[in-house]
Parts: C-alpha cells; sequence; structure tokens
C-alpha cells in the first residue's frame, strides 16, 4: 500500500498555485519523511460532517482565527464560510454557558442554572426511574454524527437500551443501502478525473462536501469535463453545468432507466466488465426494454433525443463517466430503488476502481481502544428495524417509524430520551409529532453547544464544550484521499462546558456504569494513534493534525481473485437478497404522485453558508441569510397574486408556517422551496427565533420502503396570500 | 501592468470557478474584524433570463489596489496612501473621516467603519503578505478562483496566468489602473 504522505502531492501541484507568495507551503513542498510543523494550532472543523483541517491562530487564549490546514488532501487546503465562522460559535452569547434544569413547564423557558453533580444527579435519577419502570429499553439514545458520538451511545447501550438512533434515516440510508446491495461497498466519485458527470439531487456547489465540490470545479473548470445536471431548481449548480435539466421531481428513476436501455440496445456497454464482475445483465436487460428515451420523456419532462444523446455520451465516456450519487438521499418513498438504478448505470459502463470513476474508499489504519464490554440489550429495538427494514443499519435505527411506534407506544412504552447534538424539531420531518412524542417523554436530556429547539423543550440541558475548546478522538476519513484526522483542544473551555465523555463519565457514575468509562481521552486518542502509519503517531497528530495518503490507488479490486462482498461475490445487477426480502431485485419505476391542482411539491435544499440547522445563529453566516422565503415560479405567483416579500401562508397536513414570498424564475411551476435553519421557537437562538419558517413544520412522515430512510420530498402544500 | 517595481502585488480572479459560498467573505471578517454589515470584499451576483433559460454568473471584487488610485489623490490627509508594492493603505491615525476618498473610489470598494471611526477597506491582507503569507480570501477560497503574486516577479503564478489566458479589469476608462484582474 502506498503510504506516502500527502506533502509530495502539495508539491506536485494542487496548492502550487497559491503558495508562491507562501514560503511555508513551499518548505513543505520539497517532501520527506516528516514536514516542518506547520503554523497554528492543527485541529479538525465540527461545522458538518467533512472533518475539513484546521490550524487555529491562538492570541492570548481566544482564537484569532482559522486558517485552512493544506495537509489534509481531503479538505484540498481550503476552509469553506461555515468553517471560518466557527470562531463565532465559540464566543456566541447566545452559548449554552453552564448546565440548565427546567423550572417551569416544558417550553416556557424558565430554566435553573445548577452545579455539574446536580445535572447529573438529576437526569440519572430520571433515567433510574424510567429503567425500573419499563426496563432500559423505556430510554431512546439519538444523536447525530461527530467524533464524541461514540461515548454517548456507548452510554446508551451500557445502559442497556437497544434503542440507539443516529441521523444516518434522515439523510444518507437510502443510498448507501443501494450501493452496498449492488457493490458490497459504498464508493467514492473521482470528480477530478471524471470527463463525463451527470449530478442529479446533489446540489454540490452550495451543499459543498470535500472533496467532491473542489475536485467538481478542477475537473469541470479545469480538465473540461462534461456537466449535465438534473434539479428542479436553478442552483448555483445548474449555473455552472453544461447541461441543466429541470426534471420533474421524483422521475429521476425513468432518466436513468431509459439511460441504461439506450446503453444496453446500442451495446455501447462495458461488455468485458459486464461479463467478467456483474450478476443479472440478461434480467437487466428485458426489465428496461419499455424503457425507452421516448417513455422517459413523458415522466422526466426531458426531452428523449436529449435522453438518448446524454446515454451515448455517457456509455462512451467509459470508465471516466459516473452518475454521481450525492449524500442526502432522503426525498422519496422508492429512493434505495432510484439509487440502485444509479449504480447499476456506473457498473454496466465499467467504471468500477478506475481513474476518474467510483473507486472503493481506502482507510488510514487505526488503532482501537479496548473498553471493558457490556452485555447486549435483552429487548428488541422499538422501531422493530429487523422486522420492517431487515437490509438496513439496525445500529443505526429508522427516525420515523421509530417515532410513530414510540407515539403508539407499540411494542413498549419509551418514556425518557437523551439527545447528543441533535434536533429532532427542526432535522425531522413533521415537528407537530416530534412535539407530541416528547410531550410524552417522562424525561428528556439535550448535550449540546447551544439552545436549539429540542433543548428549548428539555428536562435537563447539558452544555458541551466547543469544538475547539475540547480533544476528540481520532477520526479516520475513508476515501479516494483518505486521511485520519484529530481533533485537538485550541482554547480552555471559556464557560462551565465539558466535553461529551466527561457528561457520559458523570452520568455513567450515577447509573453504576462507571467501570464501562474508567478511561481519559489521553488514553483513548494514545491507543487509536499507535496503529497510525506514521512513527511517534501522537505527537505526529497534535503537531500536524492529520495523516493522509498522497496519491489515489486505482484497480486493487479488479483482480482475478477479488470477491464483492454480496452474496454471489460479484455487482449484483439483479438481486437476490432483495428479492428475498420482498423487493423488486431490479430498480422497477412507479411514477411519483403529482400535485393536485393548486398545490406545490415541497423541495428541500441548501445554501453554502446554511446547510445545517444549527448554523443559522452565527452572526458572520446569518447576514448572508438573514431570513428565509418561499421560492415560487414567477408565473405561478402572478396567477395567485404574489409579489416577491408578500407574507404568505403555507400549508400541509403536518402543519402551517407564514413566510415571505420570493417570486423567481429559478425554480419549477409545481414546485417550491424554502432554505432550512429558520424559525425557530428558541428565544435563545436570537437571529432567527420566529425569523422566516422551519421547512420541518410543513413536512409530512413518509419514508422509503427499503431503507426506512426519511422522504421529505413527498409533501404537496397549498400557498396564499395572507 | 506596471512598468519596472521591485514588488508589485496584483489579484487574478477566474470568476468562472467562483460558486457563490462566501467563503472569502467570511474569511476577510475573520482575519480582519470587519464589522457586520460591512465587507471588505463581496461577490457580484448576476442572475438573468426565464425558466427554464437560466444564467447566473459571480464575480468577487474588493479594492482594486489602482495603479494610479483616485481615493489617494483626493484624500486631504494623506490618511490613504499607496505602498511601493501597490498595495493601497488607510492610515487609521491620519483618517477624519471625511468619506472624499470613498466618493472617489469608482468601485465602491470602501466604507466608513463605525466601530473604529475612520475609513476601512481590503488591504490585500498587507500584514498577511508581509509575514509571507497569502490574503485570507485567496488561502480560503475552495474553488481556487483566487491568485495572488507579484507581478514584478516572472515566476509568480499571476505572472502565468495573465501570460497564458485572456483577462479584462473592470471600468479601465476610469484611469485609475485596477489591479484585480479577471480571466475570460
Amino acid at each position: 500500500m502506498d503510504r506516502r504522505l500527502f506533502l509530495q502531492m502539495v508539491g506536485a501541484g494542487g496548492l502550487a498555485a497559491t503558495s508562491v507568495a507562501c514560503p511555508r507551503f513551499l518548505s513543505k513542498a520539497k517532501g520527506g519523511p516528516e514536514p516542518p510543523a506547520p503554523f497554528g494550532i492543527p485541529t479538525s472543523c465540527e461545522l458538518c460532517p467533512n472533518k475539513c483541517s484546521v490550524l487555529a491562530m491562538v492570541e492570548d487564549g481566544r482564537v484569532r482565527k482559522l486558517n485552512p490546514n493544506p495537509e489534509n488532501p481531503k479538505s484540498r487546503g481550503m476552509l469553506c464560510a461555515r468553517g471560518n465562522a466557527a470562531i463565532q460559535q465559540v464566543y456566541d452569547p447566545d452559548r449554552l454557558k453552564q448546565p440548565l434544569i427546567r423550572a417551569g413547564a416544558r417550553g416556557e423557558g424558565k430554566w435553573r442554572p445548577v452545579s455539574w453533580d446536580e445535572a447529573f444527579d438529576y437526569a440519572a435519577a430520571r433515567l433510574r426511574v424510567t429503567r425500573d419502570k419499563y426496563g432500559p429499553e423505556g430510554t431512546l439514545w439519538s444523536s447525530t454524527e461527530g467524533f464524541q458520538e461514540v461515548f454517548f451511545k456507548n452510554l446508551g447501550m451500557a445502559f442497556g437500551s437497544p434503542n440507539i438512533l443516529r441521523h444516518p434515516s434522515l439523510c444518507l440510508a437510502s443510498v448507501n443501502l443501494a450501493y452496498s446491495v449492488t457493490f458490497g461497498t459504498v464508493p467514492s466519485f473521482d470528480l477530478l478525473n471524471a470527463k463525463y458527470v451527470i449530478m442529479a439531487g446533489a446540489n454540490r456547489f452550495e451543499s459543498i462536501i470535500t472533496p467532491d465540490t473542489m475536485d467538481l470545479i478542477g475537473g469541470v473548470m479545469e480538465r473540461k469535463a462534461k456537466f449535465v445536471y438534473l434539479d428542479p431548481r436553478f442552483t448555483v449548480t445548474a449555473s455552472k453545468a453544461d447541461e441543466w435539466y429541470p426534471i420533474r421531481p421524483g422521475t429521476d428513476m425513468a432518466f436513468i432507466l431509459a439511460m441504461i436501455q439506450v446503453i444496453i440496445s446500442e451495446e455501447r456497454h462495458d461488455k468485458v466488465f459486464v461479463d467478467q464482475w456483474t450478476l443479472g445483465f440478461e434480467q437487466l436487460a428485458e426489465h428496461v426494454k419499455g424503457c425507452t428515451p421516448e417513455w422517459a420523456e413523458g415522466e422526466t419532462g426531458i426531452p428523449a433525443r436529449d435522453i438518448r444523446r446524454i446515454a451515448r455520451e455517457f456509455a462512451d465516456a467509459g470508465h471516466r463517466a459516473v452518475f454521481y450519487a450525492g449524500r442526502r438521499s432522503s426525498w422519496y418513498q422508492n429512493d434505495f430503488q432510484m439509487r440502485r438504478a444509479q449504480a447499476i448505470l456506473n457498473a454496466i459502463v465499467g467504471n468500477w476502481d478506475r481513474e476518474g470513476g467510483m473507486v472503493p474508499n481506502r482507510k488510514v489504519a487505526k488503532g482501537e481502544f479496548l473498553f471493558l464490554p457490556w452485555d447486549d440489550p435483552k429487548a428488541s429495538r422499538v422501531d422493530e428495524i429487523e422486522k420492517a427494514f431487515p437490509l438496513a443499519s439496525a445500529k443505526d435505527g429508522a427516525y420515523l417509524p421509530l417515532r410513530e411506534n414510540v407515539l403508539k407506544g407499540k411494542p413498549y412504552p419509551v418514556k425518557a430520551w437523551m439527545i447528543y447534538k441533535q434536533d429532532p424539531l427542526n432535522a425531522v420531518p413533521d415537528q407537530g409529532k416530534t412535539l407530541r412524542m416528547m410531550e410524552g417523554m417522562d424525561f428528556i436530556g439535550v448535550v449540546d453547544i447551544a439552545m436549539s429547539d429540542t433543548a428549548w423543550y428539555a428536562d435537563v440541558v447539558f452544555p458541551e464544550s466547543h469544538y475547539l475548546e475540547r480533544t476528540d478522538p481520532i477520526e479516520v476519513m475513508p476515501g479516494i484521499w483518505p486521511a485520519a484526522v484529530l481533533r485537538q483542544q485550541v482554547v480552555k473551555p471559556i464557560h462551565d462546558t465539558r466535553p461529551c465523555l466527561e457528561i457520559a463519565q458523570g452520568l455513567a457514575k450515577r447509573l453504576g456504569l462507571s467501570d464501562y468509562f474508567d478511561y481519559t481521552i489521553d488514553q483513548w486518542i494514545e491507543a487509536e494513534a499507535k496503529e497510525l502509519p506514521v512513527e511517534n503517531g501522537l505527537e505526529y497528530m497534535k503537531k500536524h493534525g492529520v495523516v493522509a495518503f498522497s496519491e489515489p490507488k486505482y484497480g486493487t479490486t479488479r483482480n482475478a481473485v477479488y470477491r464483492f462482498v454480496t452474496k454471489s461475490g460479484k455487482i449484483e445487477l439483479f438481486s437476490e437478497r432483495l428479492q428475498e426480502a420482498g423487493h423488486d431485485p431490479l430498480p422497477a419505476y412507479a411514477a411519483p404522485a403529482q400535485p393536485p391542482a393548486g398545490r406545490y411539491r415541497m423541495i428541500l435544499g441548501r445554501k453554502a453558508t446554511m446547510t445545517h440547522a444549527a448554523l443559522a445563529n452565527l452572526p458572520w453566516l446569518h447576514e448572508h441569510n438573514p431570513e428565509n422565503d418561499l421560492w415560487l415560479n414567477a408565473g405561478e405567483a402572478a396567477r395567485l397574486g404574489i409579489r416577491t416579500g408578500d407574507l404568505v401562508e403555507v400549508s400541509s397536513t403536518a402543519g402551517t408556517v407564514r413566510l415571505k414570498a420570493r417570486a423567481t424564475e429559478e425554480i419549477r411551476p409545481d414546485c417550491v422551496f424554502m432554505l432550512h435553519g429558520f424559525g425557530k421557537k428558541s428565544p435563545w437562538l436570537r437571529s432567527v427565533h420566529n425569523v422566516g419558517a422551519a421547512d420541518a413544520v410543513l413536512l409530512e412522515t413518509a419514508w422509503d420502503k427499503v431503507s426506512g430512510n426519511a422522504a421529505m420530498h413527498e409533501t404537496f402544500v397549498k400557498v396564499v396570500k395572507v | 501592468m506596471p512598468k519596472n517595481p521591485t514588488r508589485r502585488y496584483i489579484m487574478v480572479l477566474d470568476s468562472r470557478k467562483c460558486i457563490d459560498c462566501k467563503a472569502c467573505v467570511v474569511a476577510c471578517k475573520a482575519e480582519n474584524r470587519v464589522p457586520l454589515g460591512r465587507f471588505r470584499n463581496w461577490i457580484n451576483a448576476e442572475r438573468e433570463g426565464a425558466f427554464p433559460r437560466l444564467r447566473a454568473s459571480f464575480d468577487p471584487e474588493q479594492c482594486h489596489h489602482c495603479e494610479n488610485p483616485s481615493c489617494v489623490r483626493v484624500c486631504p490627509t494623506g490618511a490613504s496612501w499607496q505602498r511601493e508594492d501597490g498595495i493601497v493603505m488607510v492610515r487609521e491615525a491620519d483618517c477624519i473621516g471625511c468619506k472624499y476618498c470613498m466618493v472617489a473610489c469608482p468601485y465602491g470598494a470602501r466604507f466608513f467603519n463605525e466601530e473604529t471611526k475612520v475609513v476601512d477597506k481590503c488591504t490585500f491582507c498587507a500584514h498577511r503578505v508581509d509575514r509571507g503569507e497569502v490574503p485570507a480570501c485567496v488561502e480560503t477560497c475552495p474553488s481556487r478562483v483566487r491568485t495572488f503574486g507579484d507581478a514584478a516577479d516572472p515566476k509568480s503564478p499571476v505572472h502565468a496566468l495573465l501570460e497564458g489566458r485572456r483577462y479584462r479589469v473592470l471600468k479601465p476608462q476610469t484611469g485609475n489602473g485596477p489591479q484585480l484582474y479577471y480571466l475570460l
């Protein structure tokens, strides 16, 4: 395995353009086993899941500025607006500054500042009461991705609860499952070297993901790859595409099946690859026979001649053509099957494990800290995921089905909810239902850095230290350019806050679980650093913040003895596993329901400065989006007598909100759109409290049938001028 | 291009690559403590057309660090001045806040800073440049729109870019000699 460090790559190109006026980059370009330590304290950004490497400039114990750390190939030597604004989280006057216990009714906003001991005693007592009455399965532990999430999860498991609920079923569960079922793994896409890129439902220039966003710019702008983009909205990504098609929402699968039909009927697929590596090609050919571009035109609204031409161009680009998978895939109830169609299209052009194609992820080796194991939970999961979604990840759970069961009290009551780094009231569709679920709880504890809406309705709020104030476990970032990063403490906590590990330990002590948490963060990262592919791993990480591989490695799985991690050991175009589980073994298209007259499909999306609900309160980001509004096609708006700036009432079966309208040409006439992160209930988020509206209020409960992933584009809304 | 200085800092911008992500704007805010609602750099967004024939373009802009800066000429106190390397600066101690320079600037690149009570604008992060670093906006840019360098140094990447590509400057007719080069 290639273990040269990324530094050689810095010298080879990439950052060279900006390095000339910057001697500290030049000095690194010489390569060698260990580069000189960078300026600033290296750490790892936490404003989104990308884990970009950062250099923190500290003056007089205050973080003054965050700069990109060019040593991490995955973050491509850059730091986005969100990452730059992270300092403001630390010094945000709205931050949680000490533990709080609710003093009035839930949501009334009366809080009692308490000591950590009192907060722990109180929460542990309530958790014990729940356990005595309902068993450990009477507790729910939900969390979002983060380096310290492991400690929170472990506390839930050590407590004996089967109900550990993570974020994927609100985000990327369906795309991950679809690629896993097909390839046995979830690959990355080599956008830097691709020659033909089709992107649908991934607005990659606004919802920034490293390195994909940067590589797409490189691939499209510098290396002149062709870029085709499908989206009901005219986004920044659309503005950079060679061709943009405002596809009818929910019909992507028809477009993909037609592409497959053209490629197979014209024998443009990679025959050698398909013969050698795939299973079920004959059935696939039969399956797509009727899926002509003319048929797809009727479904998608994209002209048949364009679909046919794109299919030909795509196949002719061969292994340098990719239909990009995207990340958030919580759209439709058939999302899994649509992603399967994508995966199959990619497979038949033979782009697997080739430069410019899909590349299975590599990882940087890392050690594990061994802790005392606990017993498996005795009860089964409350979301009954093993029964309802046998192929889905039982360790992550399925959010919406879980909420349904908890609301019904089936198969057993769940009465306490612990939440880490997550704001279910804004992240989960149908805020009204989530509120009802919260009202049904005897106890709710929230760990967060700010008073989110969910925290506002909690019983105890544990203030976590900010990422710049704590040291987290070492995290491996798999990919084409894999890296391992350390998030190390940059400044001392400025308030009475603690890292999640210490919060877990404080609770564990009072729950009689101390033995399982008998370690420090230093012991944990020491064990992890031991296996890193560098000398003196821990010391190296503290100095550089990242260990990474220099160059992509293509073709490791393209050898005669390689077996894909699927039942057949091949790429499964036809999946017996799906058939056995009662699902379509090949992706079968069903036309999505269309909005009835006078209603619009609500679609979601992001902006580069505002991707997560948690970011809306940061002034440097907020000033670019002071308020969200409802995008409505200008023609429709005129028909309804609505002008930009008018207040409108938007309603679905889940709820009603009021916000300003934006009459714009940049959206299809049958859709409306609003930005996420506004209309907060918590008055401690002053910039966005009651400003604009929250999409979660409107979104209805629907999920993908195979993965249980939330389906957030299945809501039709009515819009009237107030 | 300037004639025969020993050093002449300029910026070359490849706007096609700009994704309007505001990383440069926020990085500048953080680096230079620019007050809320005020900006030393910004992105001009142009959107036009009717559905579905639409177009959008993004041009980052800031002080052009002109060859013959009109702001410097009109400043009554000498607070606006130009370094030998071309960077146009405002000396806070000498600024009386008369705002003549704001009127004189053809690019609207200057603002009155209510916190410091003086006129404020992009300095090309002169403090960073003097340490051998690039401006904060250049360093942070995710899509590498910006290239900062020394036009007098043939080895500087800005040189290669301007040799190899066609470019334009904004409002050349003012005679100010702007030094932000936009690649075509």
